[in-house]
């Protein structure tokens, strides 16, 4: 077959005006990455390492948007909604959140689907640290952001982002699975450097939320 | 051999919430277990003081998160009992069809998690899910959410059921009882299925009744105790079913009883349609209506859950409860987990956790 060949290296693959444009698309890529880095092209040479990772952390991103594996990791009613986003209504994978792993160490997105009792915060806290970077938090309901109906109890954090870092917010009680879908698809856009930091805000941190 | 110890949870894939186990191994054998709860404890029972009645309901439709019905309707029957109030006679009926449904969502979820505990993949899960759904369609249709419903209100329910809500009831209880009974074929002709459930987790009844344990479990160790029976409420007097039992008190029976309790709540739904009168007159008393007007005796009231049997205790004040206890079957049923389970291979430890169908927020409150 032509293209094992060309692998290997046994037969040309490419014609001549091929290899000019590859060049030329080279050459385009290298310079835009450079006018991102404000490098002069004298030290073109010396930063060659910093160029490589330029390029690849497109390529990066976007694998890492494609392919999330969320924690199974469920506390209260929301895990039942976070059960039923992987059911066939809404089928999670078509959009990249393949498998639900049970240990932290094979997992990129943490949802916290419930309330974070005293007892459990310090538990949640140490599955987050057992995650491999780069890793994401998502407060899932009305408990997981700020308490929710629990919020005067005597054993309620109140929120998960007294403890955790969190990116998206889903909010509801529990969220429609829809919500959770529209929350990880920002996660997802996020990742991917979509958005800028404060044109969009979370729905926990924007301001107009009062308004409403 | 020296005993090696295990932690099983607080996160765990097959303990159905937030449930720590410690367990003694020696070599594949569980020789002691020991039970920790309380990791979801969000002191319910001290909020409910500074709630006035009708506030309540959010809180009780969040201990059984997969009956949220159950809860909230035990918990107001027992404000009606405490007021002297009177159920419309339509809101009776209509809410035991919504408690029948409720029921078979619940059995649902039982039958598909207990399936995927078992190494039987997604293929129960997902179709239990798929019928569950389209009974929290139903239901959203009738109450307006998804999963709580916060729906019950004193002498009635929140709001006037949808014109079509008869056709609409007749049409899902049918689709139901075609689709579950395709469910048999692929549980038990499963040698698999059948191997790792039968015979694994035997409670007596002598056990049974020693333990305190209530709701299918109990039925399965071959005790006829149903509270819509022994101790009818609403209109369960009027309806024909019979309630299921099994005598080997094992995982298979738990599943067996779980299976023919959806067909009894089928033909229960059925009953109560027919029986009910056409005038749509469900609606309950607005929240702010309520006068202070409670007698002071203590009131318990129980009722038959999907997870067993319902206890409420409550101390009447005027406006809101003075003291409230809620006691769920859920509770004993994880307390009988380390008297059974010793001796038991430590694979069958997730068979018996899937067949007992706990809530970890059941438990804790």
């Amino acid at each position: 077959m032509p293209e094992d060949n060309a692998e290997h290296g046994t037969d040309a693959p490419y014609t001549s005006e091929q290899f000019i444009n590859a060049e030329k698309e080279m050459s385009y890529l290298t310079q835009k990455s450079l006018q991102k880095a404000k490098l002069s092209g004298n030290v073109m040479f010396t930063k060659m390492g910093e160029i490589a990772k330029l390029a690849a952390k497109p390529i990066k991103d976007w694998g890492r948007t494609n392919s999330l594996w969320p924690l199974q990791f469920g506390l209260a009613c929301c895990a039942i909604e976070l059960m039923a986003f992987g059911s066939p209504r809404i089928d999670a994978e078509r959009k990249g959140y393949l498998l639900f792993r049970a240990t932290p160490r094979q997992c990129d997105v943490m949802v916290v689907a419930g309330w974070v009792t005293k007892s459990m915060a310090p538990r949640i806290k140490r599955l987050y640290e057992q995650m491999s970077e780069p890793r994401y938090v998502v407060s899932f309901g009305e408990c997981a952001t700020s308490g929710g109906p629990w919020y005067e109890s005597y054993n309620i954090i109140h929120g998960i982002d007294q403890i955790l870092p969190v990116d998206v917010y889903a909010v509801g009680c529990p969220p429609r699975p829809e919500n959770l879908f529209m929350a990880l698809i920002k996660l997802q856009d996020k990742i991917r450097g979509d958005t800028n930091g404060d044109s969009e805000k979370s729905i926990s941190e924007n301001i107009k939320r009062n308004e409403i | 051999m020296p005993l090696t110890r295990i932690n099983v949870g607080p996160v765990h894939p097959s303990t159905h919430g937030v449930l720590h186990f410690v367990v003694d191994m020696d070599g594949d054998t569980i020789r002691h277990i020991e039970t920790h709860v309380g990791f979801l404890h969000r002191g319910v029972e001290k909020l409910c003081e500074t709630r006035m009645y009708m506030q309540i309901p959010s809180y009780t439709e969040k201990f059984d998160y997969l009956a949220p019905l159950a809860w909230d309707d035990l918990y107001v029957n027992t404000v009606e009992k405490v007021l002297g109030l009177e159920v419309k006679e339509t809101a009776k009926y209509a809410r035991m069809i919504l408690l029948e449904f409720q029921r078979i969502a619940s059995h649902l979820v039982f039958l598909g998690t207990l399936c995927n505990d078992l190494g039987q993949m997604f293929t129960m899960f997902m179709w239990s899910f798929r019928e569950r759904d389209s009974i929290l369609r139903f239901l959203e249709d009738v109450t307006g959410g998804r999963m709580f419903y916060v729906n019950i209100r004193l002498t009635g329910l929140n709001r006037k059921l949808p014109d079509d809500f008869k056709e609409h009831a007749h049409a899902l209880a049918d689709s139901l009882e075609t689709k579950i009974k395709g469910y048999k074929e692929i549980m038990e002709s499963n040698p698999i299925f059948v191997e790792r459930t039968k015979g694994v987790g035997r409670i007596t009844s002598k056990q049974a009744v020693e333990y305190g344990v209530s709701g299918h479990a109990l039925r399965a160790s071959g005790i006829e105790y149903d509270i819509r029976k022994s101790n009818p409420y609403y209109k369960y007097s009027e309806m024909k079913f019979k309630v299921c039992t099994e005598t080997a008190g094992d995982a298979f029976a738990r599943y067996k009883v779980r299976y023919n309790e959806i067909f009894e709540s089928i033909s229960i739904i059925r009953q109560a349609l027919d029986a009910m009168p056409d005038d749509n007159n469900v609606e309950g008393m607005p929240i702010k209506l309520i006068s202070p007007q409670a007698k002071p005796d203590i009131i318990v009231n129980n009722s038959e859950m999907p997870r067993g049997e319902g206890i409420i205790y409550l101390v009447p004040d005027k406006q809101r409860p003075y003291r409230i206890y809620f006691r769920s079957g859920t509770y004993t049923n994880a307390a009988v987990l380390e008297h059974i389970c010793e001796g038991i291979k430590y694979a069958d430890l997730f068979t018996i956790l899937g067949s007992m169908d706990l809530v970890a927020a059941d438990i804790d409150k």
